[in-house]
């Protein structure tokens, strides 16, 4: 068949002849030909099985199992009985509260922020390059020396309040650690210092690669440069947007380090800060429960896969 | 307004003052950390915010005292270097392969890869540890090494670059008789150069500052890397180390820092995956 539209469409009998005989190697000779690609590939292949076939199967296995280090030998049968326990689990359900409510505040913040900050270096011509280099410095902060620094920003005598209780913002030091429902916002704002400038970058080189004849079209039919923003800037932007909560919303709600650090591996006293994650890590390496924390960690995985599907659904239904 | 050129605005005069404000609360951060780390003990803890009354070095003395940082930073340079180096050789070489070897159930091969870029990594963590755990390699650095030996998104990264280059190329060395490595080596690297420093930075970076990974499998002190050492160095003794804290803060961060200032449009590159040239 191919054969056929081939000699078609290149009348020189030439070139038909030679795809006729390269049509007529083996797949013997032609998995000969490619063995150097086999060599090449195997380092990824061996590792992927070993390293990511291998937990990925067995982490399903492990959520059927009541087993821990300490027993190993010690495996009892529960089969999803593991799953059904995180649905019920008070701990788990608060866990994955305290992840969203993180996440609403800090992706609005920081895309927000990145947005404009890119609209801002967009709009001056002298000087963009040195503000993107600075406002992106933050996100070379590893995660322990971004809590060391955060928290001592925020902290009740840090300069952050401080200034906030000399300008009238505040009565007196609020200890937000130990609330209830500061934790989650605070660190939402201190991770926004450090990743904002990836929004940054990422809309404004979408920005300069807007054309200026839609800016100058809108500018003939009077348009305000906020219309021009609303109207062209912001649905132009649509790839970038939808990328860009697409790597939050992966990143953000296996959140960790930041509430380690911080907290206890229980989010402090009334679980304010408790994570999925760090959760899974109790449950993993203090209460020895393997087969509970695999199985949390499937049910993340879950629900990142659904948030992540509704969201291309949703960017996809705007777009026709 | 010489500065701005004729046609500069008032809206441009706003949006430069506003960055110019925004940069110092940005760089704050930073400047309260060096600040710090050179400011007595007791004035950190009881006059937070006020600038140092005299500038001291004992913070950075009690570091190469009492953390030992000088084994912190070479157990962190050994874990990034490693990785970095075999990962980027090792994830280069597939994607050469994916891009420009054809071999019966490559592209097959590829879009399995491209699927199981999808996967959250939270799902791999107990499992992996489990596996890991069971070889006994837990309080060993290959732990941490070998699983980060290749990874998906790398070999994308740089198959999608490779793929760029001219096929005429290659096939003219292999016209004069090269192996398919050689060719690999000698033509195909130098050619990617961009793509590899890009890959290079995101390793490094991902290793030097990784502290899950550490916390983990890193459980005896002489195997501590930075990030982990200032974690501990933090909540060994409350309150009485702070100086030295701060100086083990900057020491982590200042390098990293400079390697940015040097090398910051590759930095862009491969964090937000763009190119800022217009």
């Amino acid at each position: 068949m191919a054969n056929v539209a081939a000699s078609q469409s290149q009348p020189s009998p030439a070139s038909a002849e030679a795809l006729t005989a390269a049509q007529k190697t083996t797949l013997f000779q032609r998995v000969r030909r490619g063995f150097w690609g086999y060599v090449f590939v195997s380092p990824w292949v061996i590792l992927y099985v070993v390293f990511g076939l291998y937990p990925l199967l067995l982490s399903f296995y492990l959520t059927f199992f009541n087993y821990s280090f300490v027993n190993p030998e010690d495996q009892t049968f529960v089969g999803i009985g593991n799953w059904l326990r995180g649905l019920v689990d008070p701990l788990f359900w608060r866990s994955l509260l305290n992840i969203v409510y993180n996440q609403a505040v800090f992706i609005f913040l920081k895309n927000g922020l990145g947005l404009l900050v890119a609209a801002l270096i967009f709009q001056v011509r002298f000087g963009a390059r040195f503000f993107r280099t600075i406002y992106f410095m933050p996100v070379v902060t590893s995660v322990v020396v971004l809590m060391t620094i955060g928290t001592y920003l925020a902290s009740p005598t840090g300069p952050v309040q401080e200034l906030m209780i000399n300008s009238g913002i505040l009565g007196e030091p609020v200890y937000w650690q130990t609330t209830t429902w500061l934790p989650m916002p605070v660190i939402a704002l201190i991770n926004t210092w450090k990743w904002f400038g990836i929004s940054t970058v990422i809309l404004l080189a979408g920005m300069y690669s807007i054309s200026p004849l839609l800016y100058e079209a809108a500018s003939i039919d009077g348009a305000s440069a906020w219309q021009k923003f609303r109207y062209i800037t912001l649905p132009q932007l649509r790839p970038q947007l939808l990328f860009l909560l697409t790597v939050d919303i992966i990143n953000g709600l296996q959140m960790f380090g930041e509430v380690y650090t911080t907290f206890d591996i229980y989010g402090g006293a009334n679980n304010q800060a408790l994570t999925p994650v760090l959760y899974l890590y109790a449950q993993a390496f203090d209460r020895e429960n393997i087969g509970y924390a695999s199985s949390i960690g499937l049910l993340l995985a879950v629900l990142i896969a659904v948030l992540t599907l509704i969201q291309f659904r949703v960017f996809s239904e705007k777009e026709s | 307004m010489m500065l701005f050129g004729r046609r500069t605005s008032p809206a441009t005069l706003i949006a430069f003052t506003l960055l110019l404000i925004g940069s110092v609360v940005v760089l704050y951060p930073f400047f309260y950390m060096i600040m710090n780390s050179v400011k007595p003990g007791r004035e950190i803890l009881h006059s937070p915010t006020a600038l140092p009354s005299q500038i001291t070095l004992s913070g950075y003395e009690g570091v190469f005292e009492r953390l030992n940082i000088l084994r912190l930073f070479r157990n962190s340079l050994v874990l990034a270097i490693s990785i970095t180096v075999l990962n980027t050789s090792l994830s280069a070489l597939a994607a050469y392969a994916f891009a420009k070897i054809n071999f019966p159930g490559r592209n097959q091969l590829f879009a399995f890869m491209l699927a199981t870029m999808m996967i959250p990594g939270v799902l791999f963590l107990i499992p992996t540890y489990v596996l890991i755990y069971n070889l006994g390699w837990v309080g060993q650095f290959h732990a941490l090494i070998i699983p980060s030996a290749v990874s998906v998104y790398n070999i994308f990264l740089i198959r999608q670059f490779m793929v760029g280059i001219p096929n005429e190329v290659i096939e003219s060395a292999r016209i004069d008789g090269a192996g398919e490595l050689s060719i690999f080596l000698r033509i195909i690297l130098p050619l990617s150069r961009p793509v590899l420093a890009t890959v290079a930075i995101l390793n490094f970076m991902a290793s030097w500052n990784d502290f899950f990974g550490p916390l983990l499998y890193l459980n005896r002190p002489e195997l501590w890397t930075l990030q982990l050492g200032l974690y501990q160095f933090r909540g060994s003794v409350p309150g009485e180390n702070v100086q030295e804290i701060w100086a083990a803060t900057a020491m982590i961060t200042i390098p990293l820092v400079i390697v940015y200032f040097v090398l910051q449009e590759q930095f862009v590159k491969a964090f937000a995956n763009v190119s800022l040239e217009k």
